[in-house]
C-alpha cells in the first residue's frame, strides 16, 4: 500500500507547437475545474479547500479594495466561501459556471456589506465612499482583478507574451526578441490571448451580475 | 461576410495600426463585428489597466482554517440515520452492528453529512447482503461497515462496498475484508483502482486493483477504518506509470 496526497496528477509540461499546445492546455485546465465543480456539488470537502486555494486571493483582493478595511475583507472572504459550500447544490458542475458563480457570490456579499455600512451611517455620501465602480462600457474592479487572475492562469508561452504586450507595453518585435519566438507566433498569441480572455470574462460576467 | 475575429482582435489591440485598413472599414459597416471590436477593445483596456492593480493579495491563513472548519461543522447537515435504527425494522438483520455505530459517533458532522445520503440505503444494503437465501453456508460473516457506491456527479447507484470480518480461526484480530461489488462503472478505458480516502479529506491509500470485472476483495487492517480511512473510492487510472490517484473517480461511498 502507498500513501499519497490528494489531488494527484501534476500539470503537463509544455512543448511542441505552441499555439495548439496552448489550446490543449486550456482544455485540460477546463477539465480540472469541471471535475473540481463536480466534486463540490457532490459535497466532497476536499474540493472546498481547492476552490479556496484557487480563488481566495481574487475574492479577498476584491473585498479589500472595495471595502478598504482588512478585517472586513477577511470577513467577507470567509463568508463567500462558506456561502459557496452551503449553496453548492445550486451550482451547475461545469468549468465555466464555477468561477462565475463564485464571483457572483463575492459581488453580492461586498454589495451587501456596502449597503449595511450605508444604513449604519445613515448618510448616502457614506455609501459613495466605497461603492462598487459602475463603468457601463468599461471593466469594473472585479472584472479587472478577474482578468488579472486569468492572465496568470494562461498557459506558457501565451501568458508571458500577453503580460509583455499588455502590462509592459512592449511591441511585438520587442517581445519576439525577448522570447526568441518568431514574430508571427507573437502576433498570433496576442490576438488569441485577447480573444480568450474576452470569452472567459464574458462567461463570468453573465453570471456574476 | 464577417471579418476574422483574430483580425478584429489585432485592431482592438492596436486601433491605430496601419495594416488594419480593410478590417477597420468592415467594422465600421458591420454592427456585429463592431460590437465585438468594442468589447475586445474594452477587455484590452482593462487588461492594460490591470497592470496598475498590482498583485492579488491572499487572505491570512487563519481565514482558510475558519472556512474549512465552518464547512465541516455545517449546521445544515443533519445527523445521518443510524444503521441500527434502519435495520431494526428488518427482523432478519440481527447482526452485531455495534462497531459501526461506535465509529459513527466519532465522525465529524460534515463527514456524517457526506454519508447521510447513502446511510439509509446502506442499511438496506446490509440487509440484502446478509439475508440473501442464496448465499452458500460458510463461516459466519460479520459486516463491520458498508455503503452504497454512487457516482460523484449525479449520485447514481454504482453498487456496494462492505467491510466484513470473516469468522475463520486463523484470522488475526485486525483484519477485515473490503468487498467491492460495483455496478455500472461505465466503459472508460483504463485500470480500475480501489482507494480508501480518509474522512479528513487530505489522505488516501491505494488498496488494490479491480481485476475481475466489477468485483474484488481486499484485506485491510481494521485499524485503518478506525483511523478515518472509510471513504471507498474507485478510480480509473491511465497506464502511465504514475502511482498517484488520477483524479477521475467512477464511484464513491463512505463506510458506516
Amino acid at each position: 500500500m502507498i500513501v499519497v496526497a490528494l489531488p494527484a496528477r501534476p500539470h503537463g509540461r509544455y512543448g511542441g507547437s505552441v499555439t495548439h499546445q496552448a489550446v490543449r492546455d486550456e482544455e485540460r485546465a477546463d477539465d480540472v475545474i469541471a471535475r473540481l465543480a463536480a466534486r463540490l456539488v457532490a459535497g466532497d470537502p476536499t474540493s472546498l479547500a481547492e476552490v479556496y486555494d484557487r480563488w481566495s486571493a481574487l475574492v479577498h483582493t476584491f473585498a479589500l479594495r472595495s471595502l478598504g478595511r482588512a478585517e472586513d475583507a477577511e470577513d467577507i472572504t470567509q463568508q463567500v466561501f462558506i456561502a459557496a459550500w452551503g449553496s453548492r447544490a445550486t451550482l451547475t458542475p461545469s468549468s465555466r459556471a464555477l468561477p462565475a458563480w463564485l464571483l457572483g457570490i463575492a459581488r453580492h456579499k461586498v454589495a451587501d456589506r456596502l449597503g449595511e455600512r450605508a444604513r449604519e451611517v445613515r448618510r448616502l455620501e457614506a455609501a459613495a465612499v466605497g461603492v462598487v465602480e459602475e463603468v457601463p462600457d468599461g471593466l469594473d474592479l472585479l472584472d479587472r482583478l478577474t482578468i488579472r487572475q486569468f492572465v496568470l492562469e494562461l498557459p506558457e508561452p501565451r501568458g508571458t507574451i500577453v503580460r509583455l504586450a499588455f502590462w509592459e507595453d512592449l511591441t511585438h518585435s520587442q517581445i519576439a526578441k525577448r522570447t526568441g519566438l518568431p514574430l508571427g507566433t507573437i502576433k498570433s498569441h496576442v490576438r488569441r490571448g485577447l480573444r480568450q480572455l474576452h470569452e472567459r470574462l464574458e462567461e463570468v460576467r453573465d453570471d456574476a451580475r | 461576410m464577417h471579418a476574422d475575429p483574430d483580425d478584429i482582435a489585432a485592431l482592438a489591440f492596436d486601433p491605430g495600426g496601419a495594416s488594419h485598413g480593410v478590417v477597420r472599414d468592415h467594422v465600421r459597416s458591420c454592427s456585429s463585428c463592431q460590437s465585438l471590436q468594442v468589447s475586445l477593445a474594452s477587455v484590452a483596456r482593462g487588461l492594460r489597466e490591470s497592470a496598475d492593480d498590482g498583485p492579488l493579495v491572499a487572505p491570512p491563513d487563519d481565514v482558510r482554517r475558519r472556512v474549512l472548519a465552518a464547512a465541516m461543522s455545517d449546521p445544515g447537515v443533519s445527523e445521518p440515520t443510524s444503521p441500527l435504527e434502519t435495520t431494526a425494522e428488518e427482523p432478519a438483520t440481527v447482526l452485531p452492528m455495534g462497531p459501526a455505530r461506535a465509529r459513527l459517533r466519532g465522525v465529524p458532522l460534515w463527514a456524517a453529512g457526506l454519508a447521510a445520503a447513502v446511510t439509509l440505503v446502506a442499511g438496506l444494503g446490509i440487509g440484502r447482503m446478509t439475508v440473501d437465501p442464496e448465499t452458500p453456508a460458510g463461516p459466519p460473516v460479520d459486516v463491520v461497515a458498508s455503503t452504497d457506491l454512487t457516482s460523484l456527479e449525479g449520485a447514481e447507484p454504482r453498487g456496494l462496498a462492505s467491510a466484513v470480518r470473516t469468522g475463520g480461526a486463523d484470522r488475526a484480530g485486525d483484519v477485515v475484508t473490503l468487498r467491492i461489488d460495483a455496478d455500472a462503472l461505465g466503459g472508460q478505458e483504463g485500470i480500475r483502482e480501489v482507494w480508501l480516502l480518509n474522512v479528513d479529506g487530505t489522505r488516501l491509500i491505494a488498496v488494490g486493483l479491480l481485476t475481475a470485472g466489477d468485483e474484488g476483495e481486499f484485506e485491510v487492517p481494521e485499524s485503518l477504518l478506525d483511523a478515518g480511512y472509510r471513504i471507498v473510492d474507485i478510480s480509473v487510472e491511465p497506464d502511465d506509470g504514475d502511482p498517484t490517484h488520477s483524479g477521475v473517480s467512477l464511484a464513491r461511498g463512505e463506510l458506516v
